[in-house]
């Protein structure tokens, strides 16, 4: 077999051999690498940095398993950041599969700062610092109705607490009491928030979603209908960052720790386009 | 009358929904937070238990007539039955009626999320990894200048967005962020302007009844 026709046909079994043994060895003996935030990350931080003691943030975790890997990271960091600085977060998701997801790390993120918490004060409580509100059908209800009421719309939150009972809900009645809403998802529903509770009711949308989505997220950043942009585990990682260099949370940092494999992985993806490209010169300047 | 009514429901409750956002007034609004808030989650939850019954009929039949891979769908019930069982009496936070603990071992519905579904929805998705890398490899031949520009960026954005774009060069990042704030926003909002004249257009055919195509039954 002649080279370029060698270069042209490279069994795909070894492209998933090779590209298994560089995305998974850096997950074996996992290293943080050092990211630099771009902007629009800087902007979701600062954004949710400003959130004032009379306001709440509203994190939504509308992602499914599937993109749990890149999203989920998202998630952690934005409920370490809220719960560092003492921010008042409402959770939600807005289709019932996510709703396990939104649990997770809720679960894993209170339990990381309530084993280190030595007085009540210190302690993440649920009903003081957070709400989980759970699941409402169908999504365009709460997008409205939270504009007028939240306890109207989640009569009871997901743990079936009557939610207008609980502390911080005292406070928090609709969106005039929200300072942004982080929505992470996979799919159109950061546009859906934009075209619903913002244009009605001005509420600030901050997004976090797939690398493959962000590319349609630019336009609605780059006209300031979304305030700030976390996109892939890139996204994530830089969130990280931020959150550890300006309120030094500690803690696992996923993304951080992926972006070894990630860079890998894209290396050896662009390599063999090249091969293969080469494959297809030497073949062309042979015929 | 079949079509009828349906195109008469599809006319007012279009009209409502588009209403709603050109009259401000209180008056008004009442109506139609009463719509969103009561009515749509009334139908919605019609909607839920319409979509299981629909399942649970399919897949009874496709067993009863034993249809191909007639077998998953006897998994497919299981799941069903042990998860709306486990989840409607177990409770949200393992605290319902239905004990789910034996010992250490729990199977309350969030470690059943946790340990069934988030694995096997991840493992299908990462699977596309080598499909993209193969597909990458076999198809992304610069054939033309267009693809030459298309492969040329896609390798400018790969590298920008990753760290090791930093340390190439401070300017990389800032590049790639041009790239997508710029060329990307311009051809992504022809695409997003397009879509939407094409949304307004389909749902006022639909609401006015000129498009019929969505009440089934052909001719």
């Amino acid at each position: 077999m002649k080279i370029y026709e060698r270069l042209n046909k490279i069994d795909r079994r070894i492209i998933y051999a090779i590209l298994f043994v560089v995305v998974t060895l850096p997950l074996i003996f996992p290293s943080v690498l050092k990211v630099t935030p771009m902007t629009p990350v800087e902007n979701l931080f600062t954004a949710v940095d400003k959130t004032t003691d009379d306001k709440a943030l509203i994190l939504d975790c509308s992602y499914a398993p599937q993109i749990k890997a890149e999203v989920e990271p998202m998630a952690i960091a934005v409920l370490r950041h809220a719960f560092k600085t003492r921010k008042k977060i409402l959770v939600l998701s807005l289709y019932v599969e996510m709703i396990g997801l939104a649990t997770r790390a809720l679960n894993q993120v209170v339990e990381e700062f309530n084993s280190v918490a030595e007085t009540y004060e210190d302690s993440i409580i649920y009903g003081r610092d957070y709400v989980f509100l759970g699941w409402q059908p169908p999504p365009i209800v709460p997008m409205l109705g939270m504009g007028e009421s939240i306890s109207n719309i989640y009569v009871v939150d997901y743990y079936g607490n009557q939610t207008d009972t609980l502390l911080m809900m005292q406070r928090i009645r609709n969106y005039n009491d929200i300072s942004i809403l982080v929505a992470l998802s996979g799919s159109r529903i950061p546009i859906s928030w934009v075209s619903y509770a913002q244009n009605r009711y001005g509420l600030q949308v901050g997004v976090g979603c797939t690398a493959v989505s962000g590319a349609d997220f630019y336009p609605y950043y780059q006209t300031g209908q979304f305030t700030g942009l976390m996109v892939g585990m890139k996204g994530a990682a830089e969130y990280e960052e931020l959150v550890e260099a300006n309120h030094g949370v500690k803690g696992r940092r996923v993304a951080s720790e992926a972006m070894l494999s990630l860079t890998y992985a894209h290396l050896i993806i662009m390599l063999f386009i090249v091969i293969g490209n080469i494959g297809f010169f030497l073949h062309r300047r042979k015929k | 009358m079949k079509k009828r009514i349906p195109l008469i429901l599809i006319f007012v409750a279009g009209l409502l929904g588009v209403i709603s956002f050109v009259i401000p007034h209180p008056s008004y609004q009442v109506y139609d937070a009463w719509i969103r808030n009561d009515l749509l989650r009334v139908l919605s939850a019609f909607a839920v238990v319409l979509a299981l019954g629909s399942l649970l009929r399919v897949h009874s039949d496709k067993i009863r007539r034993k249809r191909r891979n007639w077998q998953y769908s006897w998994l497919l019930l299981i799941a069903f039955a042990v998860s709306a069982i486990i989840g409607l009496f177990g409770g949200v936070a393992a605290d319902g009626i239905l004990p789910t603990t034996i010992g250490s071992f729990s199977y309350d519905i969030q470690t059943l999320y946790e340990n069934i579904v988030i694995p096997l929805a991840s493992s299908m998705f990462a699977l596309l990894a080598f499909f993209m890398a193969s597909a990458a490899y076999r198809a992304f031949r610069v054939r033309s200048m267009e693809a030459t520009l298309l492969l040329v960026a896609a390798f400018i954005v790969m590298i920008g967005v990753l760290p090791l774009g930093y340390s190439i060069s401070k300017h990389l990042p800032a590049f790639v962020q041009w790239i997508l704030n710029v060329p990307n926003v311009a051809g992504q909002r022809g695409i997003v302007l397009g879509i939407a004249l094409g949304v307004v257009a389909t749902s006022l055919k639909i609401i006015l009844g000129i498009e019929r195509a969505w009440l089934g039954g052909g001719e």
